[in-house]
C-alpha cells in the first residue's frame, strides 16, 4: 500500500469532466418542452420591450376594444392598449411572483425538514402538530387573511405565502430524510467518521433534493395562479401594473363585448403553468438515475 | 488459519443493547463478551434476529435513537461506548471501518466512486489532490476493479453488485484501518461473487495486517474464512472457540443442531434436518436457556436458569448444560 503516483493521474482528472458532459445528452422530452416554454416566458420577462410590438401602457383612442387583428393579434382594451404587449409585459411580474413567492419557502422549508428529519425528537412532534394546523385551513384562505392584515401589495403577498408555504417543503424533506437515514450509505458516512454537517449536506441533502426540486417547479406554477388570483381580487399586484390576474380583472366588465381582454392573459397563465409542470416532470425523469 | 494468541485489540465486555419501542423494551443483545486479536478474523454467526448485526453496530455506536447500549467496548484500552463524540469520530473510519450487506444502498448514488473515496482520504489522510487521485486508483486496483482509473469516475449505478461491494471495501480501506467490521458482506451477492469477495477480504486482512469481525448467517463462509467463531442465539453468545474445533465437535446444543441442519455433500436428495420451532421473542423476559424449547438435549435445569458460559476446552466456551453429553456423542460417533 505505498502511495506511488501513476504517470497518467493528471490525464484522468480531465477525463472526469468528459463523463459529466455526456450525461446531459439524455434529456427527456417533457423537460425539453418545459425548458422551451419557460425560457420563452423568461425572455418575455427579461426584455418585454424587445418583444412587445407596442408600449403596454400607451393609450390609442383610434383602436378602442378592437378585436384580434393583424395589427393587434390579441386585440385591444377599452383604452386601446395592446393586449399582446400587456400580456408580455405582465410576464415580468408573474415570473417574479413565481420565484419570490417560492424561494423563501424552498430554502427555509428544506433546511427545517432536513434538521427535523435527521434529529427528530420533540421538534418533530411540534412540527407534526404545526403541519396538522396548516393543512386544515385552505391555503388561499390563510394567504388572503394574512394579506388582508398586512395590506394589499406584492411584497406582503410574498410574506404571506412564505409564512405558510415553507411547511410543505419541510414536510416533504423531512419524510425523505427519514427514509434516507435507514440507508447504509448514511451509516457508512457516520462510520467513516464524517462530521454531522458533512453527512447532512453532502450525503443526505442531495439525495433528498429530487422530490423537493420537482415540487418547487409545480409550486411556481401554483404561485403564478395564486398571484393572479390575488391580483384579480385586488390584493396582489396593483393596477396599472400589468399582471395576468389584474389583466383578467380589467377585462371582466367587457367580457360580453371583448372576450379577448380576459382570454389571452388566461392562456398565458395556463401555458406558463404547463411549462413549469413539464419542467418539474422532466426534472423528475432526469434525476431518476437510480430507481 | 490458526488462532493467533496475541493481545486483543478489541475487547467487548458484557455488551447489552435494549430498544425501547412503543410496545415495550426489546433486549436485542445481552451479556455479549468477545475479543479480537490483531490480524485475527472472528466470525459472528446466528440466525436472523440473533443480535449479531446489532452487536456489530453497537461497537461503533451506530444504533438508532431508541436504543441504549450498556457494557464496555474496549478499543486499544479505551471504552468506545463512553468516548466523547469527537474522539469517536477519530476512531471511526481511521482505526475501525465497516462494510455493509446491501451494495445497492451502501454507496451514495449522487457521488462518483472517485468522490466517495476522495472524501474518506480527505477526512483521514494528509494528501494533496494529485496524491489522493493516485491513491484512489491504487485502492480500486487493490480491490480488483479492472481499469480502475476509468471506473473511478463512474456513479454507483453504473457498477454491478459485486463491483459495488468492491468499491465499498475500497472506501472503507482508504484510511488503512486496523479493524474491519463486515456486516454480512456477501449475503446479497451470488455464490461466485461471494467467493471472490471473501477471498479478497481474506487477502486484504493478511496483506494489511487488519483484524476483521465477519457477521454472517452462513456457516460455510465461517468455515472458509474465520480463525475463531462466536455463535449467537437470542441476543447471547452461546458458544465460541476456534472454528475447526467448534465445527468438528460443537459443545452447545444449538451449534450442534445448526451444523446438523446443513446439507451434507455426500447424500443428495436426502431430507434436511431443520431445527424445529421458532427463536424466542425478545420483548419478553426469557427464563432459563433461550434454546430450551427447541432443544433435543433439554433437561429440567435448562429451564430454571440461564446457563453461564463455561470453559469447555482450550480457548473454547459454551453456555450449555449438555456440553459433556455433546462431547461424549462425538467420541462415540
Amino acid at each position: 500500500m505505498s502511495a506511488a503516483l501513476p504517470e497518467d493521474a493528471a490525464g484522468e482528472i480531465s477525463g472526469r469532466k468528459r463523463t459529466r458532459r455526456l450525461r446531459l445528452t439524455r434529456v427527456p422530452a417533457p423537460l425539453l418542452a418545459g425548458v422551451v416554454v419557460v425560457s420563452f416566458f423568461l425572455l418575455c420577462a427579461i426584455a418585454p420591450e424587445a418583444i412587445a410590438p407596442y408600449d403596454p401602457i400607451a393609450f390609442d383612442y383610434t383602436a378602442l376594444l378592437s378585436p384580434p387583428s393583424l395589427a393587434h393579434p390579441f386585440g385591444t382594451d377599452q383604452f386601446g392598449r395592446d393586449i399582446l404587449s400587456r400580456t408580455i409585459a405582465a410576464s415580468t411580474i408573474d415570473l417574479q411572483i413565481a420565484i419570490f413567492a417560492t424561494i423563501a419557502p424552498l430554502v427555509i422549508g428544506t433546511l427545517v425538514g432536513l434538521f427535523i428529519g435527521y434529529y427528530g425528537g420533540w421538534a418533530d412532534i411540534l412540527f407534526g402538530r404545526l403541519v396538522d394546523l396548516v393543512v386544515t385551513f385552505p391555503f388561499l384562505v390563510i394567504v388572503i387573511a394574512i394579506v388582508a392584515v398586512l395590506g394589499p401589495g406584492l411584497f406582503n403577498m410574498y410574506v404571506a405565502v412564505s409564512v405558510i408555504g415553507w411547511v410543505f417543503y419541510a414536510r416533504l424533506t423531512r419524510g425523505e430524510v427519514m427514509v434516507l437515514q435507514q440507508y447504509d450509505y448514511v451509516a457508512a458516512a457516520k462510520v467513516l467518521g464524517y462530521s454531522q454537517a458533512r453527512i447532512l449536506f453532502r450525503h443526505i441533502l442531495p439525495n433528498a433534493a429530487r422530490p423537493v426540486l420537482v415540487y418547487w417547479m409545480t409550486d411556481m406554477a401554483l404561485a403564478i395562479l395564486l398571484g393572479s388570483s390575488l391580483g384579480y381580487l385586488g390584493l396582489g399586484a396593483q393596477p396599472p401594473t400589468a399582471e395576468w390576474g389584474v389583466l383578467i380583472a380589467d377585462g371582466k366588465n367587457f367580457f360580453s363585448q371583448a372576450w379577448w381582454i380576459t382570454v389571452f392573459p388566461g392562456f398565458a397563465i395556463v401555458l406558463c403553468g404547463i411549462g413549469f409542470s413539464l419542467l418539474g416532470d422532466g426534472l423528475a425523469d432526469l434525476l431518476d438515475v437510480k430507481r | 488459519m490458526s488462532a493467533r494468541l496475541t493481545e486483543p485489540v478489541l475487547r467487548v465486555d458484557n455488551l447489552g443493547v435494549r430498544f425501547d419501542t412503543p410496545r415495550g423494551a426489546v433486549n436485542a443483545v445481552s451479556g455479549v463478551s468477545l475479543t479480537v486479536g490483531a490480524g485475527e478474523v472472528l466470525g459472528l454467526v446466528g440466525e436472523s434476529g440473533s443480535g449479531k448485526s446489532v452487536t456489530l453496530r453497537a461497537l461503533m455506536r451506530l444504533l438508532r435513537r431508541n436504543a441504549t447500549a450498556s457494557g464496555r467496548v474496549i478499543w486499544r484500552g479505551e471504552d468506545l461506548l463512553a468516548a466523547p463524540e469527537r474522539r469517536l469520530r477519530e476512531v471511526r473510519g481511521r482505526e475501525i471501518a465497516m462494510i455493509f450487506q446491501e451494495p445497492m444502498t451502501a454507496l451514495n448514488p449522487v457521488l462518483t466512486i472517485a468522490q466517495q473515496i476522495d472524501e474518506s482520504l480527505v477526512a483521514h489522510r494528509n494528501l494533496d489532490e494529485r496524491a489522493r487521485r493516485a491513491r484512489a486508483v491504487e485502492l480500486l486496483d487493490l480491490v480488483g476493479i479492472p481499469s480502475a482509473s476509468v471506473r473511478l469516475d463512474n456513479y454507483p449505478h453504473e457498477f454491478s453488485g459485486g463491483m459495488r461491494q468492491r468499491a465499498m471495501i475500497a472506501i472503507a480501506l482508504a484510511a488503512e484501518p486496523s479493524l474491519l467490521l463486515a456486516d454480512e458482506p456477501t449475503t446479497a451477492l451470488d455464490v461466485t461473487i461471494q467467493d471472490q469477495i471473501l477471498k479478497l477480504l481474506l487477502g486484504l486482512v493478511a496483506d494489511l495486517g487488519m483484524a476483521m469481525i465477519l457477521v454472517t448467517h452462513d456457516l460455510g463462509v465461517v468455515a472458509e474464512t474465520c480463525d475463531r467463531v462466536c455463535v449467537m442465539y437470542a441476543g447471547r453468545v452461546v458458544e465460541s472457540g476456534p472454528v475447526s474445533a467448534v465445527f468438528a465437535s460443537p459443545r452447545h446444543a444449538y451449534t450442534h443442531a445448526l451444523l446438523r441442519s446443513m446439507p451434507s455433500g455426500e447424500a443428495a436428495r436426502q431430507p434436511l434436518t431443520p431445527i424445529q420451532g421458532q427463536p424466542p421473542r425478545l420483548d419478553r423476559p426469557i427464563v432459563g436457556c433461550a434454546f430450551a424449547p427447541r432443544c433435543a438435549f433439554v433437561m429440567d435445569a435448562c429451564r430454571a436458569a440461564t446457563p453461564p458460559l463455561m470453559l469447555v476446552g482450550e480457548g473454547r466456551e459454551a453456555a450449555c448444560l449438555a456440553a459433556d453429553r455433546l462431547a461424549a456423542l462425538e467420541t462415540v460417533a
